[in-house]
């Protein structure tokens, strides 16, 4: 009995574990918090992507500076946040609040891609039929509009759209990263049918992209952090597999639904 | 030295940028200048004389290689190999041998 009371006395004190391990496009992070206030949003907004705490990199998260690890792979500033990856985990420092971390977990993810085969892309990302169609295009484009003319429960995401190949397969992946900062509540991913460059036209029609045309269409919508000659080697080796591999199409489109006649 | 053979000279001291990413795709050369995000594509002349310049050949070289390629005049193939060169110095693309540590073909 007395044994007891201690042990719970001990766990009493003991300092209370502020994690979260989620998961987004099959990379699990074990992100672990100094600060409760930050843990209880991130629960909140990555409550559908949750993953396994023994798998995920670790990424310690702070509102305070920290130094520069001597051991850095990666590092990237935005504002005053830091996004600083080691081979052993990640720290995150300076993170004022939940927009912040979400930018830093976009930018890591943008970096861990490329030794996964995948890269981030502004786009819209609709299920149909039980495949993925994904809608490029910058700011104004239109994506808003295709996810919004879209039924509930198809839209992966409005704003920023993860693929990856597995297995030979090019997916695209359900992100918690959407336009004006909702939380995504969609964890699936589908094979993908197509990639189509948006353009606001008075009709609807496709056209097909050559591989360079379609580079050229997509390159200014990758996200994409790291200024060293090897990652943009590599991101540029992906890009080139992805778009041999993924039809790519220009899109002219009206603001209605009928655009959707053009891609069967 | 001439001006003519004071270029010449400088055209064959110039290699890909080390800095550089890039990639042949569908026959052109595409590039990414990672410290400034900047993407160059290159047209079909230009496509060629990089090619040649990642494997070692003189100005003089790829400028007959260029004659052979484009059914285009020695002296011409020359002019426009020298003209090419400079520009993509200009642009960065191309900087001296001697500050040229490796390959950045992908």
């Amino acid at each position: 009995m007395e044994t007891i009371e201690r042990s719970a006395l001990s766990r009493k004190d003991a300092p209370p574990r502020r994690e979260l391990a989620i998961e987004i496009g099959q990379i699990p992070l074990h992100l672990k918090f100094a600060d409760s206030a930050h843990l209880e949003k991130a629960s909140a907004r990555y409550r559908v992507f949750s993953g396994s705490r023994e798998k995920g990199l670790p990424i310690w998260v702070d509102s305070r500076q920290n130094p520069q690890s001597k051991d850095s792979t990666f590092s990237y500033t935005l504002n005053s946040a830091t996004v600083d990856l080691r081979k052993d985990g990640a720290q995150f420092s300076g993170v004022p609040h939940e927009y912040s971390l979400d930018s830093l977990i976009r930018i890591l993810l943008s970096k861990m891609l490329l030794t996964r085969s995948g890269f981030l892309l502004h786009a819209a990302t609709v299920m149909r039929d039980g495949q993925a169609h994904i809608f490029t295009g910058q700011s104004g484009a239109g994506k808003s509009t295709v996810a919004s003319l879209s039924p509930i429960g198809s839209v992966l995401t409005d704003e920023i759209s993860l693929l990856r190949n597995l297995d030979n397969s090019w997916q695209a992946f359900g992100t918690p990263f959407w336009g004006e900062f909702h939380a995504g509540d969609l964890n699936e991913r589908a094979p993908i049918a197509g990639i189509y460059s948006l353009i606001q036209a008075k009709e609807d029609r496709v056209e097909r992209l050559s591989t360079r045309d379609a580079l050229r269409a997509i390159l200014p919508n990758i996200l994409f952090f790291s200024s060293k000659q090897e990652d943009n080697a590599q991101l540029l080796t992906i890009l080139t597999q992805a778009l041999q591999a993924i039809p790519v199409y220009q899109l002219y489109f009206q603001r209605h639904a009928e655009f959707w006649e053009v891609l069967k | 030295m001439s001006f003519d053979a004071a270029r010449t000279v400088k055209s064959e001291a110039l290699l890909p940028n080390p800095l550089l990413a890039w990639r042949e795709i569908d026959g052109a050369i595409v590039i990414i200048s990672p410290e400034d995000s900047v993407v160059h594509e290159l047209n079909p002349t230009a496509s060629f004389i990089w090619k040649q310049l990642n494997s070692n050949h003189s100005t003089g070289e790829i400028a007959q290689q260029l004659a052979d390629e484009f059914e285009v005049s020695r002296e011409t193939a020359l002019a426009d190999t020298k003209e090419l060169l400079e520009s993509l110095a200009g642009m960065r693309l191309l900087c001296a041998a001697d500050r040229r540590k490796g390959s950045v073909h992908v």
